[in-house]
This record gives C-alpha cells, structure tokens and sequence, in this order.
C-alpha cells in the first residue's frame, strides 16, 4: 500500500468514508450528467495534488468512456448475447461514482492513519482490532497460498478436479491460518495491547481545510442536485 | 473484560478469517461476470465458504463473533462503493444469525448450521440494491431495444429474489454439512478445534 507524501492535502479517513457513503445515494437517487462530471472531476484533483497523477488520468478517462457507451446506437443491433455482456458495463457505469471515491479512500490512506481514525471516533476494539489484523494478515496470506502451491508442484500432485483442488489447497491454508492467528495475538498480547490506557499512535489524525473543501464541495453538489430535480 | 466475552485471541481470528472469506468471495465473484450466473451467486458461495465459517464458529464460541465477522465484509463493501442498503441488510440478517446461534448455545452443530444458511443470505443485498436502482437502469438500456428492456424487466422481480433467497439458503446447509465432514476429517485430526 503507498502512502501520500503531504498529509496536509490529503483529506482524513473519516471525510473520505463520509463522501462515499454520501455519493452511495446517488445510486438510487440520480443525479444530473453534469454534476455526476463535476464530482468526478473533483476526485481526479484531488488525485492530482495527492501525487498520483495517474490515477487521477484513469478515473477521468474510465468515466469518459462509461459515459458513452449508451450512446452506440449500433449496439441496439447486435444478439442477445453481447448485449447482456454489454449491460454489465451498465452496471459499472451505475456506480462507478461511489466505487471511484472508495478507490480514493483505499489507494491514498494508509493502515496508520485509518486506525487512528477510527481511535478518533472512539469506535470500540471489537471492530478497529480485526480491521488492522486484516491489513496485517493479507500479505502472509498471499504467501501462504503461492508456497502452498510451489509444494503441490513439487510433489507431483495435480488435479483438474475442483472439489479435490478445494480440499488440497484449503485445508492447509486453513490450518496454517489459523495458527498464524494465535501467533498474531501472543505478539498483541506481549505488547500490551488489552492495557486499558490511552494510546499513543505513530500518526495522528487532524482536521485540515482540505476536509472542508472536499466534504462541503461534495455535499453541496449532491444536495443542490437533488433539490434541483425534485 | 467479562469471562465470557471477546478477547484479543478471538478478535485477531476475527480478522484472520474475514481475509480467507473476503478472498473466497472475490474469486467466487468472478463468475458473476456472466450475467445470468451471478442469481446463483449466493448459493455457490455458501457451498465453497462454509468450511471457513464453519471453523470459525467451532474456534469461537462466543457472543457476537459471528456478528462481527459478518459486518466487516459488508463494511469493505460499502467502502468500496456499494449503497447503504448493503450494509442496513447485512445488519438484520447477522442479528437474526447472531439470535439463532445464541438459542444453540453457540456449540450446537444444528443451530450454527441454520445460523450460517441465515448468515449466508448477506450477499443477497447487492442484488437487493439492483431491484431498488431499477429505474435508473432501465432508463441506461433504454436504447439496447425494446425487446432487452422487457426481457430485463420480468428477470428482475421479487418473486425472483424469493428464489435467490432460498437458493442461498440451501447453498449455506450444503456448506455447513461440507465444513462438518472436513471439520470431522482434517480439522480435529491436526488439533485446531
């Protein structure tokens, strides 16, 4: 996972995670095809000054394109078949706007910041524990499963069977995972983590004006949108 | 904390086993490209994942683990752009499984049996959240011809999601009773249970 080079255009978790469950609306409550440009022009900027020009490049581009696929009158002409592979673009283009801001949330926020976020809202343990866990264990998972794979090769085992491929390769994953858990939770445990106090964290969570411009601009396009149309 | 609540140990398994699940369900997913399949989505995913819940529900045997791992996933979600009516869904239906479980005592292989058929209807909601966002895409459609558009229309209809429903709860009994016989074959025999 990268990390953005200045926290003080990066807007915080929380303001993030509120735009797209802001934006998650205008799935089933549409809005104008230019606010919809607006609002994915607003996030390509904000990939922009974040540093990841291409990815701001791509969401502009992708959008573009979804955009103008229903325009092919020709498509109206084509068999059954293509059309349904066709409607699933359809789909996509439905709700790429939220899934473009979650992208933003995911690809510019690191686990430091997202943990401590949730310190912010004082969300309890039960939930910000097995997040960071699930940050932590991704990577060893993938690993798990590639040597799991360098082993059955190296034995000789193949099978095109799906059901026995299920068996060879997730019982030991599961084993070896959940081993790996208990591993994961006595390192937790020599650090204290059940100690009740306070914590300090390595990144802290602020408040910058780049959150105003981002959640307010966001807020007022959606808003003035609906109104304007009902 | 309380004799018999969560603990560090319970929730960094919690966070182990919602990877493993996520991962399942991504690779599962990619049948959904197709787009008839993905109305059996939901059944095929409680065949392939009930081993792992399975396992998770015979390690923790507490209240509210299986809520919590329920919750994560629909959470991811929505942080990757799915509506609210993901998650308010998979809020109900982990409730309604975190009752059951409760009635068995949380060991009772019948009761986590039905408690992961109920658990399983989560995904259920993606496709809930289409039928509500209807208008808007037919209104996309629109152009791909009249007959599309009727086709579309008759496919997507709550006596249809009734069907899916049903289909993902039988794809959860089929799971569970595949995570009983490899919990009986592998998991006791290697000493994780």
């Amino acid at each position: 996972m990268y990390c953005a080079q200045t926290y003080r255009l990066n807007p915080n978790p929380i303001t993030k995670f509120f735009v797209v469950g802001l934006l998650g609306f205008t799935v089933l409550h549409s809005l104008n095809n230019y606010l919809e440009w607006c609002i994915i022009l607003i996030i390509s900027i904000m990939y922009f000054i974040n540093g990841f020009k291409k990815e701001g490049i791509m969401n502009t581009v992708v959008f573009g394109i979804l955009f103008l696929i229903p325009n092919f009158k020709e498509l109206a002409n084509f068999p059954i078949i293509i059309k349904m592979i066709f409607s699933l673009l359809f789909v996509f283009r439905m709700f790429y706007i939220p899934y473009s801001a979650g992208k933003f949330l995911i690809v510019t926020s690191d686990v430091g910041s997202i943990v401590s976020s949730m310190d912010f809202l004082k969300i309890p343990n039960t939930i910000s524990i097995p997040i960071a866990v699930m940050f932590r264990f991704f990577p060893s998972f993938m690993e798990e499963r590639n040597n799991i794979r360098m082993a059955m090769k190296i034995r000789g085992i193949e099978t095109k069977n799906p059901i026995k491929y299920l068996e060879y390769v997730a019982v030991p994953l599961l084993i070896i995972s959940s081993n790996i858990a208990d591993d994961i939770s006595k390192a937790a445990e020599t650090k204290c983590i059940a100690n009740p106090i306070k914590k300090t964290r390595y990144i802290t969570v602020g408040i910058h004006m780049i959150d105003f411009i981002y959640a307010i601009s966001i807020t007022i396009i959606v808003i003035g949108g609906w109104i304007c149309l009902y | 904390m309380k004799e018999n609540g969560l603990k560090i140990k319970d929730l960094v398994t919690i966070g182990v086993f919602e990877v493993i699940y996520f991962v399942v369900m991504f690779g599962v997913g990619m049948i959904g490209m197709v787009p008839i399949l993905f109305l059996i989505y939901p059944t095929l995913l409680g065949v392939v994942s009930g081993t792992i819940v399975m396992l998770f529900m015979a390690k923790v045997q507490k209240p509210w683990g299986l809520f919590i791992l329920g919750m994560l996933s629909p959470l991811l979600m929505f942080a990757m752009g799915h509506t609210y009516v993901l998650a308010v869904h998979a809020i109900v239906v982990m409730f309604i499984a975190e009752i059951i479980r409760k009635l068995g005592n949380y060991n009772s292989f019948k009761y986590n049996m039905i408690a992961f058929a109920i658990y399983n209807t989560w995904c259920c909601g993606s496709l809930m959240q289409m039928l509500w966002a209807k208008e808007k895409y037919i209104e996309i459609s629109m152009m791909m011809g009249k007959e599309y558009v009727n086709a579309l229309e008759r496919l997507i209809t709550y006596p249809h999601m009734a069907l899916v429903y049903t289909g993902a709860i039988i794809g959860g009994f089929i799971g569970a009773y595949i995570g009983k016989m490899f919990l009986k074959k592998h998991f006791i025999k290697a000493g994780i249970v």
